[in-house]
């Protein structure tokens, strides 16, 4: 028989007022069982801890239940109490007679009624508690950074230089991602490339931070502190080891491609830097478009050229597998392809209809232009120019229903630049709303205003070409009457989008994506750069759209995420964990499906049919994944999975001891 | 039935598990076999070449098979087992729920213009949707007018009482069950090792035959399968008492094909149950 001691707290007057905490004590004090129920003012403190220590020696008690506030509240303090005694932590229910008695109760009779029974439930289940003991796990003290945009650059950096090591991982050659493409970011108008290239050269000069560029996450497994991750490291046909960066090769090369890094406006070679200030500044060959790796020419002059002789065609990817205890997913976003979308705007045909990122490519002094804002058909100055926004933006219909939140504020920075730049210069903002919460946004976009930007309230419905000149229609909004531009350039403020391959990655590391691709953070408001999955954290717009400022404080927050969980040598463990009973075990594998964080895996054990030795699969609970949600017990139709701490026998009996 | 077309189809049989016997593609063959009654036939398990020309062909042979592998969830040579429409989405009911190996099995297709039982009026699936080997030629299917017709008609009826009239309803039935758990040992879908209803030591249910318990089970049983079921009517055939067992699994069908669109179980060999399944496009109104 079990010896059970029940405290009634009366939370000073919180639970007395309402409950009558005395008769709780006496009513439960008749259960068998019970060798002791008592009150207590303040449980919580320190002479209650007391009180529950010596009661614990003398009357031999070996389990406890305490009738107080919630378990979230001192589940933890009440555990901690009783490591220092002979009862197992585990060995302890709280039943909530505060928030879910006292507190939303008026009727003291009934309420006290009330919370005999829920004391009267923990009883019993106190009666099936097991003894449950912690296990740990080891920590590996080594990040991954997955991107190398602002994101991952400001995590990688931040991790670092609390002393762990990073290895951060990009697809492309070159780290920098999106902000080096800009000009400049608003509202300060800082050079976008002169602050964010002295963050790629502390990346690659850190001792700490591994810089793996063309690598892409190839396989993920394993959980918080362990996970291991395979990385393919792409052909680069470029010995980086020797290659100084010298140049030559590029000047060499015939093969001239369309330049993505500027958008398709200008050329690059097939063996090539992204951009001049890349990080590592050495060329990689574009195997596609080279003319001696896709076999259209003998060509290898880069080869020829080389005075290091680092050019090697006969290059392969190879696959590297390492262990990191903590992953930041920093993949960032790209512009959705509006060309598919709006045929009204020309599907492209027109070249002078452009995206906000090839118009920040035009006015740059690293562009193809050298930062001349020049019409890409006829390379003329535009003098009259029309903005459109939310192209792709909060239209259901055709694009997205969200607001990309930084286009906005691009806009009105594109129409200060192009009236700061060319004199003369007319620009027509197409607008739904303006949205500016930001510091300084608001001041920033009164400014463009008195700069002699015209803001028109409405959609452009239709682009169409009239001799050199783009006609935009649209409708005012405001006045209600349909409107006409004769414009010599049309940018439009395209909807961010996931980057390409977002579903791979959210995939190989088992998280998830909301319904627009956006990796899904584990709470809106309170873990907004956690995942559902211990020791993988968000950083920048792969979560969701959002400015430079907010991407970097979120690269900073995951940083700290990390050396949170970096701050110890090995993690415990929770062991209130799924457990699964293999004689039971029928491998249906429905937990697999429905376990949110890939906590459960099959394995094979030996087994006997008949006379015969078998092989058969069985579910196992990997006890560094499982959170202890529960999902699979219920899922469970035979009952071979219980969740420790919260068994089918133990909410049986509470449910016995509630209705009999 | 009997016309000529189903007695070749016999003899096609016969010969062809002779031949499989004979050749050791099978160890057995799972079929339906005579029995002293005219209008009955049993399962038939035929294991010698010479015992092919026991297996029959006609409108009683109206046992499912599939689940009968479940008994050699190992074997050492493939099982044969003749599979109708409905045999073959037991067959992928259990691939899908991993209990036994497509591989072990040789399913011997056999295409089947209804027998002498209630459930076959709105088959939507005559010809198997499996097999490694067909039988004659396939027969003509319902056109899917009559079989959606058919398919929910009785809940739609039902679903017309009150719920209270519902209530009443089922007690009635379950103060008749004798909990024999004929309707758990047919049914494609409860292959777990050890049911929960046996497992005296949690208390999921008690032993006593009543009416609570017997609910119990009846509404357990009814959630454990709902959406997995089959619609071979099974469960319903073989109940002693003669509850109208499958209405309840239907109904969880039903609702299932009001709430996420078209569902038929069984019919592909890789599909995850539709309530353990998770799409972000799924119906939320409800959160």
């Amino acid at each position: 028989m079990s010896r059970t001691g029940v405290i009634i707290c009366h939370c000073g007057t919180n639970i007395a007022s309402m409950v009558d905490v005395e008769k709780v004590a006496e009513e439960i004090g008749k259960i068998p069982g019970v060798v002791y129920s008592v009150t207590n003012k303040y449980t919580c403190s320190e002479p209650g801890q007391q009180m529950i220590k010596d009661a614990i020696e003398e009357h031999s008690l070996d389990r406890i239940v305490i009738g107080a506030c919630t378990p979230r509240m001192h589940e933890t303090t009440f555990r901690k109490m009783l490591k220092g005694t002979k009862i197992n932590p585990y060995m302890l229910e709280i039943a909530n007679l505060r928030e879910q008695c006292a507190w939303v109760h008026t009727d003291k009779e009934k309420a006290t009624e009330k919370a005999i029974s829920l004391v009267r439930m923990s009883v019993a289940k106190v009666g099936s508690n097991k003894p449950l003991f912690t296990s740990f796990i080891p920590i590996h003290k080594k990040a991954l950074v997955i991107g190398g945009g602002i994101a991952g650059i400001q995590a990688a950096l931040d991790i670092a230089d609390a002393g762990h090591e990073v290895t951060l991982v990009e697809r492309e050659p070159s780290i920098g991602g999106k902000m080096v493409m800009l000009d400049k970011t608003f509202p300060t108008l800082d050079c976008s490339a002169c602050i964010s290239t002295p963050k790629m050269v502390d990346v690659s000069a850190h001792p700490n931070i591994t810089l793996k560029t063309s690598c892409e996450v190839e396989a993920v497994t394993g959980y918080v502190g362990n996970f291991e991750v395979t990385i393919r490291q792409k052909a680069r046909y470029v010995n980086h080891d020797i290659c100084t960066g010298c140049g030559l090769c590029e000047t060499k090369c015939p093969s001239k491609i369309s330049d993505e890094f500027n958008q398709g406006i200008g050329e690059r070679k097939a063996i090539y830097k992204l951009f001049p200030q890349a990080v590592p500044a050495k060329p990689v060959i574009d195997a596609q478009n080279c003319r001696k790796l896709n076999g259209s020419a003998k060509c290898g002059v880069c080869q020829i050229v080389c005075p290091l002789q680092c050019i090697d065609f006969e290059d392969k990817d190879q696959l590297i597998t390492e262990t990191y205890g903590a992953i930041v997913v920093a993949t960032g976003y790209e512009l959705i392809d509006w060309t598919k979308l709006y045929g009204e705007y020309g599907s492209g045909r027109y070249a002078d209809v452009i995206s906000g990122l090839q118009f920040e490519r035009l006015v740059n002094a690293s562009g193809p232009t050298e930062g001349h804002i020049l019409r890409p058909s006829d390379q003329k100055e535009p003098k009259d120019v029309v903005i459109v926004k939310c192209v792709g933006s909060r239209d259901e219909k055709k694009g997205k229903s969200y607001c990309s939140r930084a286009c906005c504020m691009y806009g009105a920075k594109h129409a200060h630049q192009i009236l700061e730049k060319i004199p003369g210069s007319n620009v027509y903002i197409f607008y739904m709303d303006v949205r500016t919460p930001g510091k300084g946004y608001e001041e920033f976009y009164n400014r463009t205003r008195e700069d002699g930007a015209t803001y028109i309230r409405g959609r452009v419905a239709k682009i169409y070409k009239e001799g050199d000149k783009l006609i935009c229609t649209g409708e005012d909004t405001l006045i209600g009457k349909p409107v006409t531009v004769k414009a010599d350039m049309v940018i439009l403020e395209t909807a961010m989008v996931p980057a390409r391959g977002v579903e791979e990655i959210v995939s190989k590391l088992g998280i998830s994506m909301d319904g627009d691709h956006w990796v899904q953070e584990a709470h809106p408001k309170l873990r907004p750069v956690e995942t559902q999955t211990a020791g993988i954290f968000l950083a920048g717009t792969c979560q969701g759209p959002k400015d430079i400022p907010d991407t970097v404080a979120q690269a900073s927050a995951a940083a700290v995420k990390v050396c949170g969980v970096f701050s110890k040598e090995q993690m415990e463990t929770s062991p209130m964990i799924s457990r699964v009973n293999e004689e039971k075990c029928c491998g249906c594998e429905f937990c697999v499906k429905c376990c949110p964080y890939s906590a459960i895996a099959m394995k094979e054990i030996d087994g006997r049919e008949g006379n015969r030795k078998i092989k058969r699969m069985v579910a196992t609970v990997n006890s560094g994944l499982c959170q202890g949600c529960g999902a699979c017990t219920a899922a469970c139709r035979t009952g071979a999975i219980d969740l420790l701490g919260y068994t089918n026998d133990q909410i049986l009996k509470e449910v016995d001891a509630l209705c009999l | 039935m009997n016309d000529t077309l189903e007695i070749k189809r016999e003899a096609q049989l016969r010969e062809t598990a002779r031949r499989l016997l004979e050749d050791g593609t099978v160890g057995y063959i799972i079929g339906w076999g005579t029995t002293r009654f005219e209008d009955k036939t049993a399962p038939l398990f035929a294991a010698k070449p010479e015992e092919a020309d026991r297996l029959v062909w006609n409108e009683y042979c109206i046992n499912s098979l599939a689940k009968y592998s479940l008994d050699d969830k190992y074997p050492e040579k493939k099982i044969g087992i003749c599979v109708r429409g409905c045999d073959s989405r037991a067959v992928n009911r259990l691939v899908n729920d991993k209990q036994i190996e497509r591989e072990n099995l040789f399913l011997i297709g056999m295409p089947c213009s209804g027998k002498e039982n209630s459930v076959c009026e709105g088959c939507s699936h005559k010809n198997p949707v499996v097999y490694d080997i067909l039988i004659g030629e396939p027969v003509e299917e319902n056109t899917e007018e009559k079989a959606s017709a058919e398919r929910f008609r009785e809940i739609e009826e039902f679903e017309k009482m009150s719920p209270d009239e519902r209530y009443e309803f089922w007690a009635k039935q379950y103060d008749k069950c004798i909990r024999c758990y004929a309707c758990r040992n047919i049914c494609p879908a409860c292959s777990c090792k050890e049911c929960y209803a046996d497992q005296y030591m949690v208390g999921w249910q008690g032993k006593q035959n009543n009416r609570a318990e017997s609910q119990v089970y009846g509404l357990t049983r009814a959630y454990h399968v709902g959406d997995r079921c089959i619609e071979c009517g099974e469960c319903e055939r073989v109940c002693p008492m003669g509850l109208p067992i499958m209405r309840q699994t239907k109904k969880m069908l039903k609702d299932i094909n009001d709430l996420f669109g078209n569902y038929e179980c069984g019919v592909e060999s890789e599909r995850a149950p539709v309530l353990g399944e998770y799409d972000l496009t799924d119906r939320d109104e409800f959160m």
